[in-house]
Order: structure tokens, then sequence, then C-alpha cells
């Protein structure tokens, strides 16, 4: 009777959820383990150094120094840049507007937070480019700080949203006791719901992070393309590449065998592991933090 | 947890290729990819084509030789683009590769049209290697004004490439240390090119407009410009064949699209997208420079 009524409990909704459950963490497994497995020839032929090797020239040498270096130096740069905006913006939504300006804010943000990235990467490619090379004074300004700065402005809707949606998810009666406790407006933000709010925040610049890790087209068309590093290494206003980037360039021509291919895929695991590592590392630090 | 979706997989894609075929229903599908210097000539050529046999059907893509040659081997292609020949490593990983040579281009050296005003107006073999070395870096060094060089590479598997680095260095996949920004298409190098004031490229001469200056190959006492009267003549230096790639001797619609090509209209087209026909001597309308966009 009793393990026919568990039985019963566990019904089409208990494993149609497994289920999905099953096939999105064996997703991950597989994925993992067809980067690894693809990887293998070119660790064979370049040894471990293919990770701090810093020439890249298909059919001859694989080194992905200058693109792992490029994609943090990107991803550092954008996330750097839009974080006093993102959370300015978001704390200003949530504690400070009415309601009705509050949606509207909303509501385009999100409609921005799904623009694709091509549409950026056009803008980018027409107007960015040379607007860095003006300002700054370049030879040219397809480069590594351009697409740190067209990544910023990308990743600005989808973080500037959910942080606001982890600002505006703490209780009110939170906020009223602060004030009612005699402290300012501004001291209840920053004293009271930033840290209540904080690993919905931490979990809004970590998916932006990702997006920016991850932008494939975009960077690619105001990168510059050159698999070298700048020199010297901290000069962001020199062209370079990200791991995504160099991915879409050479994946075509490279398709399905050779070192090359592995090479790519092995770039892949590399961007893969850094992404899951950076997410790993703020569960770490906001678990510490509370 | 694997033969779930393992499973699933192979039940999907025999579904996806099942519908597919239904689309497909009754008419014959090409598929064409490869070099963006031959991609206007077979753009046009499958438009009027498709018009004239409504049951075939044809798919052009963009990607360069490389990709091109690749796909023709590997059968993702029915027909590859290539404005480069085989190399011999490609010819050793597909045996069975076929060439069909539909027309002929030169790849010019170009430069943005702020320099070709400014006064370079040639260059010799010497000075262009030079600054792809990294050895001149000022255009005030070769009489320009006195402005880094933005020197414009290609992706290594580019046609144009090959051809060029062929030319300057007799290797086709030399190595420029010199160079600032790497581009993949006609499209984008052009594009790159206009948008600076300073820039040097290679460029396939059909795609030279007024923002892009194809510039004169300084060559044994004599200034050989890039016009297609030049490439005819075989003065110009820097010039190849246009290719399809077919795994095997064509057959079938592919062969019927590629004898099209080979056809007086076929050759037309080849004119009118700038470039020279191979067969019947058609006089060729653009001149070189002056073929906007």
């Amino acid at each position: 009777m009793i393990q026919h009524s568990m039985f019963h409990e566990k019904g089409p909704v208990f494993w149609w959820t497994g289920l999905a459950g099953v096939m999105a963490a064996g997703t991950i497994v597989i994925l993992f383990a067809s980067l690894v497995i693809e990887s293998v020839p070119v660790f064979k032929a370049e040894g471990i150094s293919f990770l701090w090797g810093v020439d890249w020239f298909a059919g001859e040498n694989y080194g992905a120094l200058p693109m792992i270096f490029g994609s943090l130096a990107v991803t550092g740069l954008a996330v750097v840049m839009v974080l006093p905006f993102a959370l300015a913006s978001a704390i200003l939504t949530s504690e400070f507007l009415s309601g009705r300006a509050r949606l509207m804010v909303k509501a385009a943000m999100e409609l921005l937070a799904g623009v694709p990235g091509i549409i950026y990467g056009l803008m980018g490619i027409s107007l960015l480019t040379i607007w860095v090379r003006d300002v700054f004074g370049l030879i040219d300004g397809n480069t590594l700080f351009t697409a740190g700065l067209l990544l910023a402005v990308m990743i600005l809707p989808t973080i500037m949203t959910l942080s606001e949606d982890a600002l505006s998810s703490v209780p009110g009666e939170l906020r009223d006791t602060a004030l009612s406790l005699g402290l300012t407006r501004m001291e209840t933000v920053t004293k009271v719901v930033v840290p209540q709010a904080l690993p919905g925040l931490a979990g809004a610049v970590f998916l932006g992070i990702g997006r920016a890790m991850g932008e494939t087209i975009a960077v690619m068309l105001v990168i510059g393309g050159i698999d070298r590093l700048p020199q010297p290494w901290f000069n962001l206003f020199a062209p370079g590449q990200s791991i995504p980037s160099k991915i879409g360039r050479e994946a075509a021509e490279a398709l399905g065998f050779d070192v090359q291919w592995s090479a790519l895929i092995a770039l892949g695991l590399v961007l893969f592991v850094m992404v899951m590592t950076l997410t790993f590392a703020g569960n770490v630090l906001l678990r510490k933090a509370r | 947890m694997l033969l779930v979706l393992f499973g699933t997989g192979a039940w999907v894609l025999p579904g996806l290729s099942g519908w597919v075929q239904v689309f497909a229903q009754g008419s014959t599908v090409i598929r064409i990819a490869g070099s963006t210097t031959v991609l206007p000539i077979v753009s046009r050529a499958a438009e009027r084509f498709q018009s004239r046999h409504p049951s075939i059907k044809i798919t052009v893509n963009a990607g360069g030789s490389g990709v091109g040659i690749h796909g023709a081997g590997t059968g993702r292609f029915d027909i590859g683009l290539a404005s480069r020949e085989i190399t011999p490593n490609e010819n050793q990983r597909y045996a069975s590769l076929h060439t069909t040579v539909i027309g002929r281009d030169a790849v010019a050296c170009v430069v943005s049209s702020e320099i070709f005003h400014a006064g370079v107006r040639t260059l010799s073999k010497r000075q262009i290697g030079y600054i792809y070395l990294g050895k001149i870096t000022n255009w005030k060094q070769v009489g320009g004004p006195d402005r880094p060089i933005v020197v414009i590479d290609k992706e290594t598997h580019r046609g144009t490439r090959h051809v060029f680095m062929h030319y300057l260095f007799g290797n086709s996949k030399a190595r420029a240390p010199g160079a600032r920004l790497v581009t993949g298409s006609n499209n984008e190098e052009q594009a790159k090119i206009a948008q600076s004031d300073s820039a040097i490229g290679m460029l396939s001469i059909a795609w030279m407009n007024e923002d892009v200056a194809g510039i004169g190959i300084h060559e044994g006492g004599q200034v050989i410009q890039p016009t297609l009267d030049n490439v005819r003549n075989g003065r110009f230096p820097i010039a190849r064949n246009l290719n399809l790639i077919t795994a095997g001797q064509p057959a079938g619609a592919v062969k019927l699209f590629i004898d099209y090509l080979l056809s007086e209209e076929g050759q037309r087209l080849v004119a009118e997208s700038g470039y020279i026909p191979i067969h019947s001597p058609h006089a060729v309308s653009r001149v070189a420079g002056s073929h906007s966009k």
C-alpha cells in the first residue's frame, strides 16, 4: 500500500522533471568529456606548453596564450567599466524610482539585453572602432580596449536588470525597519538592502561575465584578430584575439580533423574551464561573505 | 544516462534529414561555399541558373578558399570555391579533388585612398615585403605622409593571402610580423582599409573601389598597374585562377551548373563580376579601380 502511494506520488511530474534534470546534467558531462577527448591530439603535439605558447600558425604551431590573455583582458575590462554604471542604475531603479518609471526602465533594459551580438558588432565596426581611434589618437581602432568597451555596453542591460531584480526582491519590511530605526535612505540602501541582495548581485555579475567571455561575433569584428600578445602586455590599445573570436575565424576551415581542429577544441575547453572556475570561485566567495 | 541522450540524438538526426528531404521533394540541391573572390560570379550565375532549372536549388555561402576545398573534400559541399590552387597537403588528404577553372583574377596591393592621393602610387616588391615584415613602418619611408602604416593581413587559409605571400616571399605560408590587423573575407578587408586613412592590404582587383586604391608594382625598372588588361596580357605578376573544386569529375546537376558557368553566358557573368573569362575573349566592361562596391 505504502509503496504504491509513493509510486503514485512520484507520478508523471516526478519522472518528467527527473528526466529533464538528468539530461541537463548529462549534457554537461558529455560536453566536457568530448572537449577533453578531442583536445588530446593538440596536447600530444604541443605538450602542455600549448597553454602558454605565444605563437599560433595553422599547420605549424599552436600556442593559446594570446587568446587566453585576450579573453581575460576584454572580459576584465568590460566588467571594470560596466560595474559602477550597472549597479548605480540598478540601485536607482529599484530604490528611488516610482513604480511606473521602474517598469519602463526595466522593460527597456530587458529589451536591450535580448539584442543579438551581431547588432552590437555592426555598431562596433562602423562607429566604435572609429571613435576609439580618433578619441585616443591611435593608428587604428581595432583593439582589445574597443572589444572590452563594446562588451561593457553589451552586458550592461543583463547585469543591470538582474541586479535590480535582486535588489527589489529584498523585503520591504527590512527597509521600513531600517528607516524607522533612524537610518537615512542612503544608509538603508548601502547597509541593509545591498548586503541582503549580495548573492543575487553576484549572480548577475557572473552571468554578465559569462556572456562577455562567450561573445563571439561582436568581439571578432572589433578586436583586430591578431594572435599576438600586446607589447608591453598591459597595452590594451593594441589589437589581439579572444578565444571565441579565434574559434569563429578558424572553425569552418579546420572542421573535423587534424591538429588544428583539436587545437580549437582545446581552446574551447580552456574557455569552459575558465567560466567554470569563475562561477565556482564566485560561489565560494559568496559563501564566505555571508 | 548516456544511453538516453545518444538515443535521443539518433532519433532526432534521421528525423531532421527526413524533413529536409520533404522540403526539397522533387528538387536537387547543390551546396556551394568557399572563396569570397569567386563568390560574386557564382551567386549571379546561381540566380540565373535556378530560374531556368526550377527543380535545382543552389545554396551559396562564403568562408574562404580553405573552407571551400576542405568542404568539397569532406562532402559537406558539392562545389568548393577556391581562388588559389590546391596545396600538396590538401591533395594528399583528399585524393580525388577535381579542379575546373572558370576565370582569372589578380591580387592587387591596395592602400587607403588618402595614402594614394598623398602620392604613394607605386611600391616595389621589396618595399611591400618590408612593410609586411615590419621593417618599414611609416609611410614617409616610401614617399608618403609621416604616418604609421596600418598593415592588414588575412586569415592564413585565404586564397588571396596564399597568392600574395607567394609573390612577396616565395612562400604562400610566409608570416607577416608587421601586421596590425587580420581580416577574413574580401568585404571585411575592403571595409577595414576604407575605414582607415593609412592602411595597406591585399585584395582581389574586382573589389577595389574609390576608397581602396590599387597601386602599381614597381618591377624591373617599370611600373605595372593592376588593371585587367595587364592581367590578361600576363604582365601583372600576382595573377591566379578562379577554381571550382569537386570531389571527382563533376556529374549530374553539378556538371550542368559548371557547364553553365563555362558557357558563353556564364563567362559573360565572369566578366561582369570584374574578372577575366577563360574562354572567348569578352570585352571587359570595367576597368579595375573603377569598380565600386
